[in-house]
């Protein structure tokens, strides 16, 4: 009898035991610095997409390292939080960066997804977000939240000037468009294919392609023998295998390929000399751009990572430089939330990739590059293919020309 | 008097109705989404643990209903009273129709059950105009009836935790009654339940749907906890995770699930803050559990008291016998 009873007991006060133990582990975690300014960063830094997670990463961190760590004589301290790419996983982890940080902002998180699900922690919490990079269209227009600014890009903003490129610049009347097949994908290929239809340009073919196809044989097999040009708009590991799948299908010699959103400069180490000449992307950001602030970046991420920065890296890099002039801007007191809030939509800032400032709509106003492959010769990391911007559409906003009202009242892009 | 098992589950639920008066918001939160997802373990391990089928699935029936109570809720504002039994309803329908794969065992089972689930997974993904796709469904209003709403994380803890207790106690009423019996049964040698004139396939697809039903509810818990939903929630790694938090805990047991989904979500959440190789050390947690403890943390703990009672009753003749042994694997 007595150990019938006795052994449930013992047991019992284990638990106890073991929860009062962990008590310090509780209460140690939220122990903060008074006077730093806590940053809480989001990205991927492990599953499908935590090699432009870590470049983003790296973004951060070196512009704090290049500002000494300090913003209006009050130290900085960046908190990096994982979020696996899984939405579920990055609500959980935005809730942590605010109840157990205690941080100040949040910059972040990477993919499109995560972005509703971090938005609606700014919503239930009132914490300035600075969304960036993900891109979903939804955050700056149809679903806004007012403690939420975006500092990156909306997705359908680079397609916009990508249909009027084709149309234009390379007089293109008609083109096949793959696109790949998720929010983003749609976003950015539907809104080239709304400004070149617009214009007077015909579809050939719409091909949509999952994220993760291993085989883009029987997808490029899809394209009509006729079309002239191919416009593709893939992600992730898919990039290398579509530019293999092309050019071992002699694909090359049938049709022109052109990026809406392919090779950018991560991808670009994967490839080889075929992919000279060819148009890459049409984005916010290309390592070849030639102004004193780009050049210096680019330089600078060189030497300490061994490689060109990715638009991502510039993104990370240039969020950071945002929330550091905002910051400033009210000399230091990001306690003050709204203040900060507006001096983030205040600030016209100069990044490496051009001047930026927010629309109305908590969306940046800036230059999409459409680049191309080229081949250089980098100081610091010998012969490189590096993308180069061919034609600069100047203050893009996220409406392109479009009148907003307008805008919204048509509704997302969906396939 | 209930006997001790409950009192256990009870004196348990009781400390961790605790976690609010020493912890911070996080913590809180964390708990929730541990009894939440334990809860979801638990639902899979009533068809793993005792009637011996790996289902796959689970995540369908769970985000069947998060998804139903957003879309009604954020979509056509209707009132929660409403939502919840339509979400719990819709995810209950699921799992009669999917039910029909206990007509195959072992691997077969495990392959059908894929499969459903990801019909689900790709609904959700696909039909973007519906479901919201890749973005889901966000601002999911706070739970409430009439007026009174419940809108911080702290009563909304007690809430889940009072809901998860009830469905335990429940659930071990069930697999203790001749019902859980016979689905141990099944799970030891279907054909000698067959010759004693147990039909095999409705006690399963009972089982089964009652297993759905569990998943719906933890659905229902975590919309509220969540107020977001997207097709994550309905992927195949939810059914996996849930799958293993029950056999890193311990199948066929109770808190077994619950232990499981403490040690994942602690890694997941906690641990990747400070650790950045969180992914690595998780697999050495389940290589170590299937190389030193293939019965799961309560296994462990069972043989180690087993081993300790016969100590105790070579020197002391009142020893009782150990009140569980340690099940063999299925």
């Amino acid at each position: 009898m007595t150990t019938a009873l006795t052994l449930p007991l013992r047991r019992l006060a284990t638990i106890a035991a073991a929860a009062l133990l962990s008590v310090p582990a509780f209460v140690g975690q939220a122990q903060a610095e008074e006077d730093e300014i806590r940053i809480g960063i989001l990205a991927p830094l492990t599953g499908p997409l935590a090699s432009p997670g870590q470049e983003m990463v790296w973004g951060h961190e070196m512009f704090w390292e290049q500002k000494g760590h300090t913003v209006a004589g009050r130290d900085v301290r960046l908190v990096i939080a994982d979020t696996a790419c899984n939405p579920d996983q990055a609500i959980t982890q935005a809730r942590r960066l605010v109840d157990q940080e205690e941080v100040h902002t949040i910059i972040g998180p990477l993919c499109g997804h995560e972005g509703p699900a971090v938005a609606q922690v700014g919503r239930e919490t009132g914490l300035p977000i600075l969304l960036d990079p993900a891109g979903a269209d939804e955050i700056t227009k149809w679903t806004r939240v007012p403690s939420v600014v975006r500092t990156a890009l909306s997705a359908s903003q680079i397609g916009h000037p990508f249909g009027d490129y084709l149309y234009n610049e390379l007089g293109l009347r008609s083109a096949t468009f793959i696109g790949q097949d998720y929010t983003f994908g749609h976003e950015v290929t539907l809104g080239a294919i709304q400004t070149f239809t617009e214009l007077g340009g015909e579809v050939d073919e719409l091909i949509w392609t999952p994220i993760g196809t291993t085989d883009y044989g029987p997808v490029i097999a899809g394209v009509p023998s006729d079309s002239e040009a191919v416009a593709v708009t893939i992600v992730g590991a898919d990039r290398v295998r579509l530019f293999d799948a092309w050019f071992d299908f002699g694909m090359d010699h049938r049709h022109d390929i052109i990026g809406t959103y392919w090779l950018q400069e991560d991808a670009l180490p994967q490839v080889d000399d075929r992919a000279v000449g060819l148009i890459s992307n049409s984005l916010n950001y290309v390592a070849g751009i030639e102004t004193p602030e780009n050049e210096a970046f680019v330089e600078a991420y060189a030497e300490a990572h061994n490689r060109i920065p990715s638009w991502f890296a510039e993104s990370g890099y240039t969020a950071s430089l945002w929330a550091h002039d905002a910051i400033e801007a009210i000399d230091g007191d990001i306690e003050d939330r709204e203040a900060f809030l507006d001096a983030v939509r205040s600030v016209e800032i100069d990044a490496p990739r051009g001047p930026l400032r927010l629309d109305e709509y908590d969306n940046p106003i800036q230059n999409v590059y459409v680049s191309e492959v080229q081949k250089r010769d980098h100081p610091v990391l010998g012969e490189i293919l590096m993308n180069v911007p061919v034609k600069t559409y100047e203050g893009v906003s996220q409406f392109w020309t479009w009148d907003p009202e307008e805008f919204l009242e048509r509704g997302p892009y969906e396939r | 008097m209930p006997e001790r098992g409950a009192l256990t589950l009870i004196f348990v639920a009781a400390l961790v109705a605790t976690v609010p008066l020493f912890a911070g918001d996080f913590w809180v939160s964390l708990t929730i989404k541990i009894l939440v997802l334990g809860l979801l373990a638990l639902s899979v391990d009533l068809l793993l643990g005792h009637a011996g089928l790996l289902s796959l699935c689970h995540a369908a029936f769970f985000a069947m209903s998060a998804y139903t109570v957003a879309i009604l809720q954020v979509r056509y504002g209707v009132p929660m009273l409403i939502a919840v039994p339509a979400g719990l309803a819709m995810g209950t329908l699921l799992a009669l129709v999917f039910g029909v794969s206990v007509r195959t065992r072992g691997v077969y089972f495990i392959l059908v059950t894929i499969a459903l689930g990801f019909i689900v997974w790709g609904v959700t993904y696909r039909w973007a105009s519906f479901t919201g796709g890749d973005n889901g469904i966000t601002n999911v209003p706070y739970p409430a009836i009439g007026d009174f709403q419940i809108t911080s994380m702290t009563a909304y803890f007690y809430v889940v935790l009072l809901v998860v207790l009830g469905c335990v106690l429940a659930y071990r009423t069930l697999v203790r009654s001749p019902f859980g019996l016979v689905l141990r049964g099944l799970k030891s040698s279907e054909s000698r339940m067959r010759s004693l004139g147990y039909s095999p396939l409705r006690h399963l697809y009972v089982a089964f749907v009652l297993s759905g039903f569990m998943a719906s509810l933890a659905g229902v818990l975590y919309i509220y906890f969540n107020r977001f939903v997207n097709p994550a929630t309905a992927h195949f790694h939810i059914s996996v995770e849930a799958v293993l938090m029950a056999i890193l805990g311990g199948t066929g047991t109770i808190l077994g699930p619950f232990l499981g989904s403490v040690v994942i979500m602690v890694l997941r959440n906690w641990v990747s803050g400070f650790f950045p190789y969180y992914m690595t050390l998780m697999g050495l947690v389940f290589i170590v559990t299937v190389l030193f403890a293939p019965n799961g943390i309560i296994g462990l703990v069972n043989s180690w008291r087993a081993r300790r009672a016969r100590r105790a009753k070579t020197t002391d003749a009142v020893g009782t016998e150990p009140e569980a042994q340690p099940r063999p694997q299925p």
